[in-house]
């Protein structure tokens, strides 16, 4: 088909009928269509767009609650409900695992609520591109704005827990130590892991519907797999590689790594909620070599979650 | 490159491709492929649903994009609305979209109307402050000033319609993409929704309509684009290619292959009564020479339809219908209808009007040119719709 040129008002009167012969088989390489969205461009584009994403969270908190008599009454009973299960369950399990004098209920808590967190992130979250396929066939908002929308809900439920964190303490007499003011850092690194691989995971279930199959055993193996109710410190600081011998209970030579800084940077979770517990619970500095791993590869997941992210979005709106 | 003002849409040789229906994403499939691949009888994994589009819009124009189903129609406003890519080709679209796509698609059904018109007005990209300054109009619009506090899981398919593009058609966005949104709702309301519609265009919006009501296009468009089997067959004035399609339909719906009928038909042929060219307001003269296998009380039916196997009139008549061949002559008193392209369709039903298969099913005889003035257009949102009474003469013998 010819082009009707803009800047040629008389040619667009006329009628002009395609000759179909013109048309080739298949579209030349020079036009192949290649998406681009440059990291910082994209994160931009979300910002100016985060509007639609509080929208979007309330639409689903209120949802929530909407036809329950009790309403949002239960963002608070729902965990206040959990809290009794753990009180009544593991004030008889003490001595399960090591918890330097903090009483296992308090200390599990901890990280059964980062990894709810976690967990529903990746639940909802994972799944938020197929959940809302209508209004993503319709509108044309960045796609993060659906699985970041979700982790925001479920944010707000964690903070909710708080509430039968607080009832916690008072219940077993003690207090948050002052170095509490360090556990925001511990939650940026851990929002900043599960926005990365929520991120990802959503975009690739779109693509391959048997993760969403999957994804369930791998959130149920993950609570075992995460200090959530063990200690962090099950796991060594220094592992022998090769090498060196054993002298007087100490070893000497050959290469050692740091497993805990290895686990870190692989599950960021295990050092924010072991920090967590050494900062609120205990007291104490927050083993910093395990954290900065944890920093670090929660950043990895981020970038090369939202590049993946990014890369398959072009296909979300044809096949979700 | 220059600036273009907001309200444009370039598209240059745009593409697209959808996976191909075949290559299901099951492990047998995917296996079957496998194996097909291995031993090169592979069928390509996908099929072009746009080939080669081309067109551009200048702010404030109205396009409508006609074609059958399936013929890339919404796929392009997709495109255009960024809800999806091209494979090859560059779109440009400048300023902000509004996108009627199936408009209760971002209704949550939990959610009360009220909450939905804010959700909804966010999700298209208006402000807080926008909606709840156009609240009360928008509610208006829709005609739900009494449920508008109801969950929207209660409203009917019809208010949540309403709902959804009363919504969407307050968002004054510098490009407006209309998709056969005014399917649901009542005649009223779809009139409203038309009117709507020209005053955003009146304002200065850039206007993309898809329907398959080639009236309502008709009304709407000063343009039109005919997608078919994946390209542009035509473009130019809404009336040409309308009636282009038309004329491409009607061949299609006559090579529809039904059953005929037990009367055969030998002859078919119109003229004008007074022997010179067929038209409007002349007297026509249709004249059939048909076989029947026996003699029948039947009802007879004429009609004439430009493109579409739906008439625009028909007369009919009742009587003997004798056995062995007759012919059925029929005098229509005026020819109510502009210079074009027209089809004559009849049908010998059982008389009085049964169950029985008709003895000659609803189908074209001949097509025909009507000579005359061109059709007067009803004014900007509206559409001609008129019911006809033609007044006609029946002689079977």
């Amino acid at each position: 088909m010819t082009d009707l040129a803009v800047d040629q008002p008389g040619r667009r009167e006329a009628l002009v009928v395609t000759d179909l012969s013109t048309i080739p088989a298949e579209p030349s390489d020079d036009i192949v269509y290649e998406h681009r969205a440059p990291f910082f461009a994209s994160v931009r584009t979300l910002w100016a767009n985060r509007e639609i994403m509080y929208t979007l969270a309330e639409r689903d908190f209120r949802a929530q609650y909407k036809q329950a008599v009790l309403g949002l009454a239960w963002a608070v009973l729902s965990p206040v409900a959990t809290l009794v299960i753990f009180v009544l369950v593991f004030s008889h399990v003490k001595k399960a695992f090591p918890t330097d004098g903090i009483p296992y209920a308090l200390f599990a808590f901890v990280g059964i609520m980062c990894w709810t967190f976690f967990a529903g992130s990746l639940g909802s979250g994972g799944s938020a591109l197929l959940t809302n396929k209508g209004l993503m066939a319709k509108t044309q908002f960045p796609r993060e704005c659906f699985p970041l929308e979700t982790m925001l809900v479920v944010g707000l439920n964690t903070v909710i827990s708080f509430i039968p964190l607080t009832l916690l303490f008072v219940i077993f007499g003690r207090a948050p130590k002052v170095a509490t003011v360090w556990v925001p850092l511990f939650m940026v690194i851990e929002v900043v892991f599960a926005v990365g691989i929520t991120l990802a995971v959503s975009s690739l279930i779109v693509q391959m519907r048997d993760l969403a199959q999957v994804l369930p055993i791998i959130i149920s193996l993950g609570i075992f797999m995460t200090p959530v109710i063990w200690p962090f410190s099950y796991i060594p600081t220094k592992y022998h590689l090769f090498g060196g011998t054993e002298v007087h209970g100490h070893w000497i030579g050959g290469i050692s790594i740091n497993l805990q800084a290895v686990y870190g940077f692989i599950n960021p979770l295990g050092p924010v909620i072991n920090s967590i517990r050494q900062t609120m619970l205990l007291g104490v500095h927050p083993s910093w070599w395990p954290l900065t791993t944890a920093a670090a590869g929660a950043l990895c997941y981020l970038v090369f979650g939202y590049k993946i992210f990014k890369r398959y979005e072009v296909n979300f709106a044809d096949i979700a | 490159m220059p600036t273009l003002p907001e309200g444009t849409i370039q598209v240059e040789r745009v593409w697209k491709k959808f996976r191909s229906d075949k290559t299901l994403p099951l492990f047998y499939d995917q296996m079957t492929r496998l194996s097909r691949r291995l031993t090169d009888r592979d069928e390509p994994g996908y099929r072009w649903v746009l080939k080669d589009v081309n067109f551009d819009v200048s702010p404030g124009e109205s396009m409508a994009l006609i074609g059958i189903n399936g013929s890339g129609k919404t796929t392009l406003l997709k495109i255009l609305s960024q809800v999806t890519y091209q494979s090859a080709g560059r779109c440009t679209v400048v300023g902000r979209i509004g996108a009627l796509l199936g408009v209760t698609a971002g209704l949550h059904p939990d959610l009360s109307g009220r909450e939905n018109v804010f959700l909804y007005g966010a999700v298209l990209g208006m402000g807080r402050d926008a909606i709840r300054r156009k609240f009360d109009t928008i509610v208006e619009f829709a005609e739900l000033s009494d449920a508008i506090d109801r969950q929207v899981k209660f409203f009917s398919m019809g208010m949540q319609m309403r709902l959804g593009f009363s919504i969407s058609a307050f968002l004054e966005p510098d490009i407006l993409l209309v998709d056969e949104v005014l399917s649901v709702g009542d005649a009223n309301f779809q009139q409203k929704c038309l009117q709507r519609i020209g005053e955003i265009v009146n304002n200065g919006t850039t206007l993309i309509y898809v329907s398959h009501d080639l009236a309502s296009v008709e009304a709407s468009c000063q343009r039109a684009l005919w997608l078919s089997n994946a390209v542009v067959r035509a473009a130019g004035p809404t009336k040409d290619v309308v009636t282009l399609y038309r004329t491409e339909v009607e061949q299609n719906a006559s090579r529809v292959n039904m059953e005929p009928g037990v009367v055969q038909v030998l002859k078919a042929e119109v003229r004008a009564t007074d022997g010179g060219p067929i038209r409007s307001e002349c007297e026509l003269e249709v004249r059939l020479v048909l076989n029947a296998p026996q003699e029948a009380m039947a009802n007879f039916f004429v009609g004439v339809s430009q493109g579409t196997a739906f008439p625009m009139f028909v007369v009919d008549h009742h009587g003997t219908m004798p056995e062995g061949d007759f012919e059925v002559v029929c005098k229509l008193g005026y020819l109510p209808v502009p210079r074009g392209h027209y089809s004559l369709w009849s049908a010998i039903t059982g008389y009085p009007r049964g169950k029985r298969d008709p003895y000659l099913t609803w189908q074209p005889l001949v097509s025909f040119e009507s000579f005359g003035p061109d059709r007067m257009d009803p004014p900007q949102g509206v559409m001609a719709l008129t019911p006809v009474y033609v007044g006609a003469q029946w002689e079977v013998n």
